[in-house]
């Protein structure tokens, strides 16, 4: 996987303007089009099928979808659709948030995409197919109680459209947030683009859910910097889709921060779930820790590509990654790509890899107890997944995870 | 009518038979010992009756309450009132003691049409069973099986018999591993679910479990065949003389 662009922000002299990123951004993708296994990126995840598909852009009005799957979660709703990103009716800001709208902004614009890897795919799509741009601001007010958690709902589109929405966090120093991305878009080609920026002393909770209609492909990129002294708890569950990767790229730039960012695929049918990772230890004192955990029923399939690189100047830092994925069909498939980088010498790092089938003598002895198939097959699948789970410090976002997977289950029987 | 009936059982693993026609019948308040030395197809008999996958029945019949099981799954059976105690309880990481308990409960009571078990009672009801096999709360608490001791394991499979109140219960070499102490504490909870309603099978290479839990007949397999059968003096004999001799008369 080649990631340029990854050089500290700081040392970057200037900021590419944003006429500058969308011609790259041109000549990127009519150079390269839509990638297939030949390339080392995506030898995994075959996106052939796009090139002979036209998408209309959904940039107009659509009525906003009522989301089911936002079900669960309290907070303050900000409605993504096509074109259009606003609050839900009704809610006003409280203090702490603020909401911009960036789609006309360019020099907000080039200025996210400057820190973005360029010579890659997803942001050059979002690039030059941009269909909305929102940045919100976190700031722990003086003299207030806690921030309520922000959803993300992001609906609508058809499968004639595609829909590039950008979303730019800022969580401000010494400010806990707590964001939910909720996927459930109908378009056929839903590529988000999530750009989170954590500050000094800043934590985050985030949990991010895909649970898109059965024909929409889905290339979410979720860009992650952390500054000093800064902790993020993140979470994914890929489940919905016909195709869908997420990438996250996740960068320490500061020291003593620590990022847990673990995921979850659930795949039937034919579905194809890639969790493509990239975690930079740039600087000394940072942890990351990852687990990914897949169950993959009929035929479908699931990636995980793993990359963690640790630079000169980060010693001592702690970087765990272990994947492991629960294959119950004889025609399911996973792969799985780990990767570690190491340029420095005092560090711990540690990354695996595993494929599994349902233990047939743990069937056995649950069936022995009267407890019939398809329960048991549940029983174990949960059991495979709980300590993935635990790793969610927020309860509610737990909790909202935890009945994603169970609605899951619940329709394999 | 009889509580189970095996006619003429010949089972097979892939190409080897290893059973080669057993008959045996057993009336609802018996106790029923299978002894018999190591390969001699205890544990096949065991898993056969259970409904284990991979082991053929090529000839013969085993019935339930008059019922065939042959083509019924495991699940079916043990909701049919069947249990196994397993010689080698499996351990169940992420999977929570209670709600195993309580969905291997409530299969039984659906099967029965029966409504699902209430929550805080059930807790009150395994709690009391467990005192009796002296499982504590942090045992309960654990995920199945996880990180049990062999004894613990042992005392678990009583509890969960204990909980489902089998018509037929199936004790697999349920005193190997067990020292004096636990052997009593599982035989105890064993005896206590003795009674008219329920037949047992124990299977056992060992005549010490019998002195705890003594049975009404007891059987000898040996080469997949059952060689002999007799009262508890038979175990006793077996204590003397071992397998040797019985099986060279055979």
């Amino acid at each position: 996987m080649v990631m340029r662009g990854w050089s500290m922000p700081h040392k970057l002299s200037q900021i590419i303007s944003w006429p500058e990123q969308q011609a790259k951004a041109k000549d990127f993708l009519d150079q390269k089009g839509w990638p297939d296994n030949r390339q080392e990126a995506w030898k995994y995840t075959s996106l052939a099928h796009l090139r002979e598909q036209q998408f209309l852009p959904a940039n107009g009005f659509e009525k906003l979808a009522s989301s089911a799957s936002v079900e669960g979660l309290e907070g303050l709703m900000i409605e993504i659709s096509g074109g259009i990103a606003r609050l839900h009716d009704g809610q006003s800001l409280p203090e702490g948030i603020s909401i911009c709208d960036i789609s006309t902004d360019d020099s907000a614009r080039a200025a996210i995409f400057t820190r973005l890897a360029d010579d890659h795919l997803l942001p050059a799509l979002s690039a030059l197919h941009q269909t909305s741009a929102i940045a919100i601001d976190i700031e722990k007010p003086a003299l207030s109680a806690s921030i309520p958690p922000i959803i993300l709902n992001i609906t609508g589109g058809d499968k004639d459209t595609a829909c590039y929405p950008l979303v730019m966090v800022r969580v401000h120093k010494g400010t806990t947030a707590r964001i939910a991305e909720i996927h459930s878009s109908q378009a056929g080609l839903a590529c988000p683009l999530m750009v989170y920026d954590v500050a000094d002393e800043a934590a985050l909770h985030h949990i991010r859910l895909q649970a898109e209609a059965d024909h929409t492909t889905h290339l979410g990129l979720n860009q992650m910097q952390m500054g000093k002294n800064s902790q993020i708890n993140s979470f994914a569950i890929s489940m919905g889709g016909a195709l869908s990767r997420l990438e996250t790229h996740s960068l320490f730039l500061g020291t003593d921060s620590a990022l847990a960012q673990s995921a979850i695929y659930l795949g039937r049918d034919r579905q194809h779930h890639d969790i493509t990772s990239f975690v930079a230890h740039e600087l000394r004192d940072c942890h990351s820790r990852q687990l990914i955990r897949g169950v993959l029923d009929d035929k479908a399939r699931g990636v995980f590509q793993g990359k963690v690189r640790v630079a000169p100047d980060a010693q001592k830092t702690d970087g765990q990654q272990m994947s492991r994925a629960l294959l119950l069909s004889r025609d399911a498939e996973a792969d799985a790509k780990p990767e570690l980088e190491i340029f420095a010498d005092d560090v711990v790092c540690s990354h695996g890899a595993t494929v599994g089938e349902l233990d047939e003598n743990l069937m056995f002895y649950l069936k022995s107890r009267g407890i019939a198939e398809a329960e048991a097959r549940n029983m174990l699948i949960d059991a495979f997944l709980i300590d993935t789970l635990e790793e969610i410090e927020d309860a509610g976002f737990a909790a909202f995870m935890a009945a994603q997977i169970a609605k899951w289950s619940a329709a394999n029987r | 009518m009889n509580l189970l009936e095996i006619k003429n059982l010949h089972v097979s693993i892939g190409d080897t038979k290893i059973l080669h026609g057993i008959n045996l019948t057993i009336n609802r308040g018996e106790v029923h010992a299978i002894m018999g030395p190591n390969g001699s197809g205890k544990s096949t008999l065991s898993y056969v009756l259970s409904g284990r996958d991979g082991y053929e029945v090529t000839e013969g019949e085993i019935l339930l309450d008059g019922q065939s099981v042959l083509e019924m799954e495991a699940d079916e059976r043990a909701r049919a009132g069947m249990f196994l105690a397993f010689q080698y309880p499996v351990e169940l990481p992420g999977v929570s003691g209670m709600s195993f308990l309580r969905a291997a409960v409530n299969a039984r009571r659906r099967e029965a049409g029966e409504d699902e078990v209430d929550q805080l009672e059930f807790v009150k009801l395994v709690r009391a069973a467990a005192a009796d096999l002296g499982v504590d709360n942090d045992m309960l608490k654990r995920a199945v099986n996880v990180g049990f001791s062999g004894g613990e394991k042992k005392r678990y499979e009583i509890l969960q018999m204990a909980l489902l109140q089998p018509s037929l219960a199936v004790l697999d070499e349920t005193d190997s591993g067990l020292d004096v102490d636990a052997l009593k504490i599982v035989s105890h909870g064993v005896n206590a679910q003795r009674g008219a309603s329920c037949g047992m099978l124990v299977i056992t290479h060992y005549q010490r479990l019998l002195s705890h839990i003594v049975p009404d007949y007891v059987h000898i397999l040996a080469g997949g065949r059952i060689i002999k059968s007799g009262d508890k003096s038979l175990a006793l004999e077996v204590e003397e003389n071992g397998y040797a001799g019985l099986v060279d008369a055979a």
